[in-house]
């Protein structure tokens, strides 16, 4: 483990904050970054929050740009013939459009909040390797950037975030749009796969004493599955993308047809991938969800065992559906059948989930706070999708309305309903614990109610514009074929695109807030130690969090720890009585601090090792020199990590006698 | 664990890998099979020196155990030469292929082959390099952490690489066509 | 509350008479199959689906926070647990068991009777009927596009491939879609109940102008299916000499037909050999194909079907004819009252102008000299009227 701690000496107890050391000797082949102010205190940080922090921003700057180009879409879509986006610009836009949202935004996003709390809900102080987390984080920038660099160079990859073959190969889309998507897929891929090793280790590893599996809490949960369909995700989507880099750039005939080739083995990569990618995107919405609803009820989650075995179920069966995206590509009555069924199996563990978030209400105390209110916006809405999902579950019914708007509209009820209302849910609750002060509640019901009206009035009608056989993916749709009355495409095409720009407001009102909150950061009030009353770990220490989390690492007991600490249940009556607030509850963690907290500390190789991947990129692109040199700095890079002990050696204080340190991260780096 | 986390990873990349190849073994030209191709006891041969690599990195794994230094990184040393020595059995190999008119864009036999085998290829390279950094960083005894551990996590990564091999060997060259 | 308007907004999709490729009003046995599947799924999913947001707004309402105490600290009820569990699951049980059967069912040719080989390409869609005993008899192949069709209460059976990339065919109302893969041959099972014209759309993304892949499904009664066919065959005949038409042939053969096969075009040399015109795409286009315009005034749209060949009055009574009257307006094919010179004008002078296509010098660069789509030609006004006169006779 990369974290090392002594025990603190009695001698020393009681005598305020512990000192955090800060490397400041030389070591390996460059010296180690001290900064601890700074832009240059975030650029070589390996601390988890502040990568988390990182993620976020990065994250929502990717919303950003996807959103504008879902804009785009919806002007074009507006009206009959659109005019706005010449046609090979709309295909280009909503490729791009579904691969940032997926993979720059959605994504990361669940790893900025899985990288900030994981470690504060399990009680540890970073994760299990800090500079392999570092690393995922430039991987995911750089590989986001170099993928959005297609547009400036020639255009970006036409061929829809599916990039089936043969539309995808060089014959049929010959801009380099497709290889910046590939091979920035693969950049962020690394950093996926890195990740979630890196949170495995960590949630498996490195929990506080006394929280077995079955106490810990569910968000945590969530992520560890959500790691475990990446580790066996990631490598067959590297495998597809390597497949199509050599087929566009190195002149192999993987995907071509007339060589022989079968263009159905790009689709079965592509799903067994995006199938469980799916489970990715909107797992840690649930897990965000399954720790709001219960605090502001102020019940503990109903069901907790049930609702981790069946997000663990999901996360399984996930893995045996990814045919039911091709019940029309020509499979076999056999092959459809059972997809169909394993497809209608998924609902069950997913049902489950929505009746133990409606029982955790029921019978509650609810708090309508705008988290609260996103996390009701999503079980509601994401009934919607997984209900619209049951009907094409059905595989004849599917291929009436496979390639339709209402696909279009059922993903975007499961991924926006349920992931995207998640992620802000978890924005507005964890926020006080980030950044130390409250979002405003009054702008945020403004945020709430802009988006989950924006959202309806966006995707609902998309059933209906499905349903009247509007194929997806199309530039334009005419008078011609559009019908008259209560269900013509047109009218709806527009109330979708009115809608579009509803959710936009929204998310302008949340940017809003944000600014308002931290615009003068002095002179807003500090937000409360525990301000939800809240039940789990990440809240029984400072907001933010001090860099080393925790003063002491708390032993836990129960489920919802925290509550526990600060209520006590009569068993007889079921009467529930507070014995204690979080501040006197920080105030006894504090008074045992542990003393000389060994921090992981920054370093340089995790930024240069990333920014050598795009460089690669560019080489496969442009001139296969560029790899060479890329190559050489990755190499370099790698050994300069090897050397480099994670936690630097202090003169001021004497390295710990188990040796600790970093072998792990050498091994699994090479 | 870390390391066995990703040795599954790399378990579905393999997967893929193989499953492309055994999907595309049978497309090729009729003269350009691997039923023409393949010199299998060459093959054998550099086979039954990477399976030896397994040994030694045994032997070394335990003298890292012992703490014995010397040993460690004879053993080590050992491992990598044998390594390396199937390392360039196989450009050997592909030379030879390449020179009997099987480019890597001959077929989708080819393709995949070379495909498959150099990925391979590029795992062991990267496990040598692993090795001879290993050997480098003990010399100057600077392992960081726990250096018995270290050596078995190589020693992980190096005998999964090797299993994989013996999958490969005997889907790709020894079950004929 | 969403999801109940959303479910009741499906149910009464059902009922509208509007957009052609609505999916709820099927046509033909084959959607008739999946219909009666697909609606009792939609109201079951409906009821679940209202039954769930009324649980959610009636805890929302009834436990909101009016100072009672701190609620009791349940961990849940595994009893009601597991019956929750349960009652999806037979749920889905009985959504699965027909389920499993309508797949089985639709996948099931032997009962076929007639056969069309339909192949997809970058931007339109080819039907080439073969010789057969099927279809009430047809003794010569047949090649044509745009408008597949088929006889009227018959089971037909599509082969379905690609030149190119992966398109998909869909007729909503008449049968669910299917892809068309190159180097796959997938099969289709088709049947109308009655004549009619049916619209429907390529669905799988096949590149720059996917919006503009179009089909429509003709369905004929058996009698006037024959005549159709009779008409197919009818031999080639020339424009007479000297005429517009004439002049339009030898336009044509210049420009047209590199690519455009016009079945018995001949030319003949300055010595007097005749020589037969046959197109070779192959050399010209990447898919190595382009509509056969034989008897292209038979049909009644062009370029992918994303136009039509009918001004708007003669395409209205085309569309809305009864059944009954149907064959007979259908067969009448496009006359010189009738025409859309307009769009088929505005396609001869610059097609890639009117559909994004693959089709520049530059494009073609990178794509080893070879177009995707129709390029423009640089005719002038002249020729193109030449050439519309010539085509107009193509019935």
């Amino acid at each position: 483990m990369a974290i090392i701690e002594r025990p603190s000496t009695p001698a020393l107890a009681g005598s305020g904050a512990p000192a955090v050391v800060t490397p400041s000797q030389a070591y390996g082949v460059l010296k180690r970054p001290v900064s601890t102010t700074g832009w240059r205190s975030w650029v070589f940080t390996v601390d988890h929050k502040k990568l988390g922090i990182m993620y976020g921003v990065v994250a929502m700057f990717f919303f950003l740009v996807g959103g504008v180009e879902a804009l785009l879409i919806r002007l074009q879509l507006a009206g009959p013939e659109g005019t706005v986006l010449s046609a090979g610009l709309y295909n280009e836009m909503f490729t791009m459009h579904a691969t940032t949202m997926v993979f720059l935004f959605v994504m990361p996003m669940a790893a900025a909040f899985a990288n900030y709390l994981v470690p504060l809900q399990i009680g540890a102080r970073d994760v299990a390797f800090p500079r392999i987390n570092a690393f995922g984080f430039w991987c995911f920038l750089a590989g986001g950037l170099f993928l959005n660099t297609s547009w400036l160079l020639g255009g970006a990859a036409d061929g829809g975030w599916f990039m089936y073959q043969p539309n995808a190969n060089a014959l049929f889309s010959p801009s380099h749009g497709v290889d910046f998507w590939g091979l920035g897929l693969q950049i962020t891929g690394i950093a996926s796969l890195t990740g979630a090793i890196n949170l495995i280790v960590t949630i498996l590893n490195m929990r506080a004493p006394g929280m077995t599996l079955m106490k810990m809490p569910i968000f945590t949960w969530m992520i560890l599955v959500i790691q475990f369909l990446l580790v066996f995700a990631i490598p067959v989507i590297t495998v597809a993308l390597f497949l199509l880099m050599f087929q566009r750039e190195f002149g192999a005939t993987f995907f071509d047809v007339s060589a022989g080739a079968d263009p159905l083995l790009w689709q079965h990569l592509f799903w067994i991938f995006g199938h469980p990618e799916v489970y990715i995107l909107v797992l840690p919405g649930f897990g965000i969800v399954s720790e709001v609803l219960p605090v502001f009820s102020r019940k503990p989650l109903f069901g907790y065992r049930f609702v981790v075995f069946s997000g663990a179920a999901i996360g399984f069966v996930g893995w045996g559906v990814w045919a039911h995206h091709m019940f029309a590509s020509g499979l076999g009555p056999v092959s459809v059948a059972v997809f169909s069924v394993a497809t209608m199996l998924i609902a069950i563990p997913t049902g489950v989930k929505i009746v133990n978030w409606t029982l955790t209400m029921w019978g509650g105390k609810i708090w309508f706070t705008t988290s609260m209110l996103f996390a009701i916006g999503l079980v509601v809405e994401f009934t919607i999708g997984g209900l619209s999902g049951v009907t094409h579950a059905v595989a004849p019914s599917d291929t009436q309305q496979t390639d339709t708007y209402y696909i279009v509209a059922h993903f975007h009820y499961t991924i926006f309903g349920g992931a995207v209302l998640g992620l802000f849910a978890g924005f507005y609750y964890w926020w006080p614990k980030m950044f130390g002060k409250m979002l405003s509640e009054r702008l945020g019901k403004w945020n709430f109610w802009l988006m989950i009206i924006g959202m309806n009035l966006t995707f609902g009608p998309m059933h209906i514009i499905g349903l009247q056989g509007q194929p997806r993916r199309m530039m334009n749709w005419t008078e011609a074929r559009a019908g008259e009355g209560f269900f013509n495409l047109g009218f709806w095409n527009r109330v979708a695109s009115v809608g579009s720009f509803v959710i936009a407001i929204g998310v302008a009102v949340f940017l809003l807030n944000v600014w308002q909150t931290h615009k003068k950061s002095s002179k807003t009030p500090k937000a409360p130690l525990d301000p939800w009353d809240a039940r789990s770990l990440e809240w029984m220490t400072a907001s933010p969090p001090k860099e080393h989390n925790f003063d002491a690492i708390p032993t836990v007991h129960a489920l919802d720890e925290f509550f526990h600490r600060k209520y006590e249940v009569d068993h007889d009556t079921g009467e529930v009585r507070k014995v204690a607030t979080g501040e006197e509850i920080l105030a006894a963690e504090e008074a045992k601090a542990d003393k000389h907290i060994h921090l992981p500390s920054p370093s340089y190789w995790p930024i240069i090792l990333a920014f050598a991947l795009p460089l690669m990129g560019y080489g496969v692109i442009y001139n296969r020199l560029l790899i060479v040199a890329g190559g050489l700095v990755v190499l370099l890079a790698m050994f300069g990590w090897a050397l480099e002990p994670s936690v630097a050696d202090d003169s001021d204080y004497d390295p710990p006698a188990d040796g600790g340190g970093s072998n792990k991260e050498l091994a699994t780096i090479g | 664990m870390a390391m066995w986390l990703f040795l599954g990873s790399e378990c579905l990349l393999f997967g893929g890998l193989i499953s492309t190849y055994m999907l595309y073994r049978g497309r090729h030209p009729a003269d350009l099979g691997p039923d023409q191709i393949f010199d299998i006891p060459f093959t054998s041969v550099s086979s039954f020196v990477l399976l030896m690599s397994s040994l030694t990195m045994v032997l070394a794994v335990s003298a890292a155990a012992q703490k014995d230094d010397r040993r460690t990184n004879l053993w080590l040393t050992v491992t990598a030469l044998l390594g390396a020595t199937f390392v360039g059995g196989q450009v050997y190999e592909f030379t030879s292929f390449y020179r009997e008119g099987l480019g890597f864009t001959s077929s989708l036999f080819s393709s995949s082959f070379y495909t498959l085998t150099g990925f391979h290829g590029v795992h062991v390279t990267v496990g040598i390099i692993m090795l001879m950094a290993l050997v480098g960083i003990n010399k100057r005894s600077s392992v960081p952490g726990d250096k018995a551990e270290v050596v078995e996590l190589v020693g992980l990564y190096w005998h999964f690489v090797d299993v994989v091999w013996i999958i490969i060997f005997t889907l790709v060259y020894l079950i004929p066509s | 509350m969403l999801g109940l308007t959303a479910a009741s907004a499906a149910v009464l999709a059902g009922c509208a008479k509007d957009a052609p490729q609505d999916t709820w009003q099927p046509k033909g046995e084959n959607a008739q199959k999946i219909h009666d599947l697909q609606w009792p799924v939609f109201l079951v999913a409906g009821i679940v689906g209202v039954i769930v947001m009324v649980a959610v707004g009636y805890a929302v309402v009834r436990f909101r926070d009016k100072g009672q105490p701190m609620p009791e600290q349940s961990h849940g009820k595994p009893a009601l647990e597991i019956a929750l569990t349960i009652l999806p699951a037979l749920i889905l049980v009985g959504v699965g068991i027909p389920t499993v059967s309508t797949i089985f069912d639709l996948a099931d040719t032997s009962d076929t009777e007639c056969i069309v080989n339909v192949t997809g390409q970058q931007w339109w869609w080819e039907y080439d009927y073969p010789a057969q005993e099927g279809c009430g008899g047809i003794s010569d192949p047949i090649v044509t596009s745009g408008q597949l069709v088929i006889p009227a209460n018959t089971n037909v059976l599509l082969r379905l491939t690609s030149r190119d990339v992966i398109h998909s065919f869909w007729i909503p109302a008449l049968n669910g879609k299917k892809d068309t893969v190159p180097g796959r041959v997938h099969t289709l099972r088709m049947q109308a109940n009655q004549p009619g014209i049916y619209a429907g759309q390529c669905t799988e993304f096949c590149g720059l102008s996917h919006a503009n892949m179009k089909m429509e499904a003709v369905a004929l009664n058996p009698d006037d299916f024959q005549t159709w066919v009779a008409n197919q065959l009818e031999s080639y005949v020339a424009p007479e000499a000297g005429s517009q038409a004439a002049l339009g042939e030898a336009a044509f053969t210049a420009n047209c037909a590199y690519c455009h096969q016009v079945n018995g075009l001949s030319s003949t040399a300055p010595d007097g050999t005749v020589t037969p015109v046959l197109a070779n795409p192959d050399q010209f286009v990447v898919s190595g194909s382009a509509p056969n315009l034989t008897h292209l005034m038979t049909r009644n749209t062009f370029a992918g079907a994303t136009w039509d060949l009918l001004t708007d009055e003669c395409r209205d009574r085309v569309w809305n004819a009864s059944p009954e009257e149907f064959g007979a307006l259908y067969l009448q094919g496009v006359t010189a009252e009738c025409l859309n010179a307009v769009d088929l004008r505005e396609w001869i002078r610059n097609a890639p102008a009117k559909k994004p296509m693959y089709a520049s010098d530059a494009q073609k660069a990178n794509s080893g000299g070879k177009v995707r789509g129709m390029p423009a030609l640089g005719l002038n006004e002249t020729q193109i009227d030449q050439i519309i006169a010539y085509l107009l006779e193509r019935n």
